[in-house]
């Protein structure tokens, strides 16, 4: 609409500079909602405490509620639990192309990559038969998956993705809140042997040590 | 020292829950019929029906065993009034406090009664879904709840036809495992629908909208195994057992410095006498504190102890019934470790949903850390005081707000104690770590 060159810009940068030069203004929510569109939903970023630790638990609830599936999670968990999948991601920037460059089908280039075991799927693909393909069984595959396994394989877990229709992050999300399912393979030594919780032993320990007056109540 | 053991009670308690003598073979279909069993839930269909069969727990005034005590009766109308084509009926037998067993010992020794109580409630409020929730590693327990459901399927009281022609009760054992949490009902539901076991927002609540979106009752074992006894001897001699506001009885878990077993006593008994189950102190030993409610409990001093055990009387001195658990320390505890220990506990199993479960679960126990380290700050307790208030505001499921209580009730209690942790770097009881050293240093 406009018949001189480079008004536009101008105009825009001149938006931008007043802008630029505003001063600040801290809106108090909740008391006083900002007028934001209505797509807004603020920069993606991942905190860390006054410890410098990471404060996302990989407890996935984002992931799962994201519907674009721009945000996917990596690195380890409070209980040290998560091995990385697409390269350590303390920032969302790359994640975001890389999720784009993943649901374009194409494979994500990472160099901290490690390629993960290949496994042969007919057991999970019993166990799945077995139980319908239901997302519903969900902790009844994963436990007679990783009977099968020692442990769930990223494979395996792939395959129960792909046959329940259910996505990655939730069956990962939901495999890493149950103490006895692992991603690892028995490291032999430490597991707790034939039944019992090791989190419920190490607690009867501590609170033995504490009536008994024994220091060591320490895990 | 066997958990499971039952302790000697004075022989006018009733027993409701546990047979007196203990049955020879719980698992015995024919002896269990003979001694009365299935009989209240065919009275229930036969006689009652459903809305009279609400009716008559509601007049029990029987309420929740599960902790929160809340009222059995309420639960079943609000399920029953919700419009669905299905309903279902979960019994909790999770028994997540790792030193309770009261349970488990519910389950092993009188099964037929939960059995009875789970079917008495599904036809009550109308569900044709029942299932028992019990530890994958409980494996004794699981053995018995399988030959006593096939058995009790066998003779036709749950199963095809139970309520009558065409009107089924499909029982089920679901095994569990993997959370300290999975005790606390909406998560026990995530579990069963294959989810992460993350407690959900209430309302709306289980009983309206529960597993897989149906209305669901959630009932301890206990209360259900209430159930059939209620039925068979009326609501009016089961409200005059025990306390007014919360008639019956209940199992705990005494655990003594000695002994330890489990226990039916009437609701309403002074926790003195509950922690003298147990047995007496051992020589030159003297009652420090009691711990009543599990890992979330509050620690109670001994001129607190002739509290009311029910549901209201511990709430008000700072503990909570909880999983049962009754634990007596003597003076070689220190009050400050102990409850480090719990908060510690509590806070690695919080789910980490929401910030004060995250968070705020976290920095109590930091707290904790730092008075029994020696390293306290100063206004640590205001601090904690501010910290729990928040926590108890604004959390989402009770783990959180349960998990104040070791340290607040300490605090509460023990002030002295802490004190000496906080401003003498002193432990009394010489037990936490780098005080004692520091104090045995300086010899
Ligand atoms: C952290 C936490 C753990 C719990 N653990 C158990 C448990 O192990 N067994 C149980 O029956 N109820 C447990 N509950 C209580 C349940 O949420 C629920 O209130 C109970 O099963 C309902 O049964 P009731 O109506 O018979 O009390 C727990 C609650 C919380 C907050
Ligand atoms: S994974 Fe969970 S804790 Fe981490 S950022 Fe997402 S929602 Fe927050
Ligand atoms: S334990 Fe996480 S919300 Fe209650």
């Amino acid at each position: 609409m406009s018949f001189i060159p480079g008004l536009g810009i101008a105009r825009g940068m001149a938006l931008t500079l007043r802008r630029f030069f505003e001063p600040k203004a801290t809106i108090r929510y909740p008391e006083v909602k900002a007028d934001i569109p209505p797509k807004f939903r603020g920069r993606l970023q991942l905190l860390y405490d006054e410890y410098g630790t990471l404060k996302c638990e990989t407890c996935f609830q984002c992931a799962q509620a994201c519907p674009i599936e721009c945000i996917d999670m990596g690195g380890m968990d409070t209980k040290g639990r998560f091995h990385v999948h697409w390269g350590a991601a303390e920032t969302y920037g790359e994640r975001r192309e890389e999720s784009a460059l993943r649901r374009s089908g194409r494979p994500v280039p990472d160099p901290a990559y490690d390629h993960f075991e290949g496994i042969d799927v007919a057991a999970v693909d019993e166990i799945l038969t077995g139980f319908d393909h239901d997302p519903a069984h969900l902790l009844p595959i994963l436990e007679a998956t990783q009977a099968h396994y020692g442990y769930l394989p990223v494979g395996a877990l792939k395959r129960i993705s792909q046959a329940t229709g259910a996505w990655y992050a939730q069956i990962y999300g939901t495999a890493s809140f149950y103490g006895h399912l692992r991603f690892e393979p028995p490291s032999g030594a430490g597991e707790a042997a034939g039944g019992g919780r090791a989190d419920d032993s190490a607690y009867l320990a501590g609170l033995g040590a504490a009536l008994a007056g024994r220091p060591g109540g320490e895990a | 020292m066997s958990d499971a053991a039952i302790l000697a009670t004075p022989k006018q308690w009733p027993s409701i829950l546990l047979p007196r003598p203990a049955l020879a073979d719980p698992t015995d279909l024919d002896a269990a019929t003979a001694a009365g069993a299935f009989s209240a839930l065919r009275m229930a269909i036969r006689d009652l029906g459903p809305t009279s069969t609400i009716a008559t727990i509601g007049a029990s005034g029987l309420r929740g065993r599960g902790g929160a005590g809340y009222p059995a009766a309420d639960k079943w109308r609000a399920a029953s009034d919700t419009p669905a084509a299905h309903r279902v009926v979960v019994a909790n037998g999770y028994g997540a406090d790792p030193s309770a067993s009261t349970d488990a010992v519910l389950l092993t020794r009188n099964p037929y009664a939960v059995i009875e109580g789970l079917a008495i409630a599904a036809f009550a409020i109308g569900a044709d879904e029942a299932i028992i929730a019990v530890r994958a590693d409980a494996v004794a327990t699981i053995r018995v709840l399988e030959a006593t459901l096939a058995a009790a399927q066998e003779g036709g009281f749950v199963g095809l036809d139970a309520f009558g022609p065409g009107r089924h009760l499909d029982v089920s054992i679901r095994t569990v495992q993997g959370a300290y949490l999975l005790g606390e009902e909406t998560i026990l539901l995530k579990a069963l629908e294959g989810k992460r076991g993350q407690p959900e927002q209430r309302p709306p609540h289980p009983a309206t909208r529960g597993l897989r979106g149906l209305p669901t009752v959630v009932h301890n074992v206990q209360t259900l195994a209430a159930m059939p006894w209620i039925l068979k001897n009326g609501s009016e001699a089961f409200a005059k057992i025990g306390a007014a506001e919360c008639p019956g009885t209940i199992l705990v878990q005494v655990r003594g410095p000695e002994s330890s077993g489990v226990a039916e006593v009437p609701l309403g008994t002074k926790l003195r006498e509950i922690a003298g189950l147990s047995g007496a102190m051992p020589a030159g030993r003297s009652l420090k504190a009691v711990l009543v409610g599990g890992p979330s409990g509050g620690i109670l001093p001994p001129d607190e102890l002739d509290v009311a055990y029910t549901f209201d009387g511990l709430r008000a001195a700072g503990a909570h019934i909880g999983s049962g658990s009754v634990i007596v320390a003597d003076d070689r505890a220190c009050i400050v470790d102990l409850a480090r220990v719990l908060t510690r506990f509590c806070a690695d199993e919080a789910c980490g949903k929401t910030i004060p479960c995250r968070i705020g679960t976290r920095r109590l126990s930091e707290i904790g850390d730092r008075l029994a380290g020696g390293t306290s700050r100063a206004g640590d307790l205001d601090l904690l005081t501010d910290l729990a208030a928040d926590i108890v505001g604004s959390a989402l499921c009770d783990h959180e707000r349960l998990t104040t209580l070791p340290l607040v009730s300490g605090m509460r209690y023990f002030r002295a104690e802490l004190d000496d942790h906080i401003e003498r770097s002193s432990c009394p009881a010489g037990v936490c770590h780098p005080i004692a050293m520091a104090a045995s240093a300086t010899h």
